[in-house]
């Protein structure tokens, strides 16, 4: 099973890339800047991810020392979100193919990063990395909804209000999800806790929880 | 942890470059923020283009530009415009009222297929255009428009509702036909002080 799971996942991920990159369908993603953002965007990012994702075991080992905890794995996403959310790259990309170029590169080795550091950064870093990045996303949706000028000179008006109240929704969206995958650990710790400590009786319990806990 | 702090460190150094450079030094945020910086840095000539509407067809955009001593603010737009022209028409219509004899005005229509000499006539006489001072003109030929929007970054799109919505400004042209300097639409004060320091100092930069 397993064998046959690792190369799916980043031949999903080339599918994904090569459809992205498909130029009609690029061209009409591109033009609008709702779906410039909110579709080519993840999709770009979560081709990456895939991508990547053989690399998370092995290759990644030798690499670890210099992305402790994913840190660094991080801050490059982070930095690269950032730059993303200037208005002019927006335009800069439509006009300019090495803008173009350099922005789903960027995309793609983002969603690589991510990828591999997710997981190694555990919940205190990924808190950290999450409260910079959604009230930056939340915040640049606001300013795109509220501002009475257009910010791109490619696109709409209205598109960029719709494009910023989405924004703000994916930032709380993604807020949501990452406290309720945060439950299950605490939930699985808390169970842990009181098998552990349970009330007499439940010894056949607290076995079973020491074999898992060996195995 | 040495190396992911230097990791981290070179990461942040390079965007801080990329960053750098996308908003020329952390002044501009948008295209048209660039647009307007780039432009006052260093002056864009007008391109050949050949002329069309009432009173001025088959002269060129450098022929109606470059005259010495005078100074031109020039606004691109299209006459079925319900939206922002209508703020460009009146900040021109307030222009013509108080400009000086050699600050001329010049409305470009970015649709010729609409807005033909007759349409621009039409144009002209609902803003009470006195052509001695405001003249309204498009460019039929379709790869010079193209090459003049480019030239000057005048950008429209299609609105999805027949019309455009298009970077509308107003565009300070000196004596020897160059783009020197970019106004917000509504920048009546702005547009004509600098023009008039332009005309006294003749052709600055």
């Amino acid at each position: 099973m397993q064998s046959l799971r690792v190369p799916l996942l980043p031949l999903a991920g080339l599918c994904l890339l090569l459809v992205m990159l498909w130029p009609p369908l690029r061209h009409a993603i591109e033009a609008r800047m709702s779906t410039h953002m909110l579709v080519q965007f993840p999709a770009l990012l979560l081709a990456g991810a895939l991508l990547a994702a053989p690399l998370s075991q092995r290759w990644s080992n030798g690499l670890q020392r210099w992305n402790e905890l994913g840190i660094a794995g991080l801050v490059a996403s982070a930095l690269t979100m950032a730059l993303l959310m200037v208005p002019r790259v927006l335009d800069l990309a439509l006009q300019d193919a090495r803008v173009e170029s350099a922005k789903l590169l960027a995309l793609l080795a983002s969603g690589a990063a991510l990828g591999v550091s997710w997981q190694r950064a555990g919940t205190v870093i990924q808190a950290f990395f999450l409260g910079n990045m959604l009230p930056m996303l939340a915040v640049v949706g606001t300013l795109y909804q509220d501002s009475p000028t257009r910010l791109c000179n490619a696109y709409l008006l209205d598109d960029q209000q719709t494009l910023g109240a989405a924004l703000a929704w994916v930032s709380g969206g993604i807020l949501v999800a990452w406290l309720l995958r945060l439950r299950q650990p605490l939930k699985a710790a808390a169970q842990a806790e009181s098998a552990a400590h349970g009330p007499p009786g439940s010894a056949s319990r607290r076995q079973r929880a020491a074999s898992t806990d060996a195995g | 942890m040495w190396r992911t702090s230097l990791a981290c460190a070179a990461l942040a150094s390079t965007a801080w470059f990329c960053a750098s450079a996308l908003t020329e030094g952390f002044e501009v945020w948008t295209a048209e923020g660039a647009r307007r910086l780039q432009v006052a840095n260093a002056p864009v000539a007008a391109p050949h283009a050949v002329l069309a509407g009432p009173d001025i067809a088959g002269q060129t955009l450098h022929d109606v530009l470059a005259r010495p001593g005078r100074v031109t603010i020039a606004s691109f737009m299209y006459t079925r415009c319900p939206t922002v022209c209508l703020a460009l028409g009146s900040s021109l219509q307030q222009l013509q009222q108080v400009i000086d004899t050699d600050i001329k005005l010049l409305s470009i229509s970015f649709d010729p297929t609409q807005d033909d000499a007759e349409q621009l006539r039409r144009h002209a006489a609902l803003w009470q255009a006195d052509p001695r001072h405001w003249r309204m003109a498009t460019v039929p030929d379709a790869a010079l428009l193209q090459r003049l929007l480019a030239a000057w970054q005048v950008v429209a799109i299609d609105d999805g509702r027949g019309g455009y919505e298009h970077n509308a400004a107003l565009l300070v042209i000196d004596e020897r036909g160059r783009l020197v300097r970019i106004f917000d639409d509504t920048d009546v004060a702005g547009a004509l002080e600098f023009a008039r320091a332009l005309q006294r100092g003749g052709s600055v930069m």
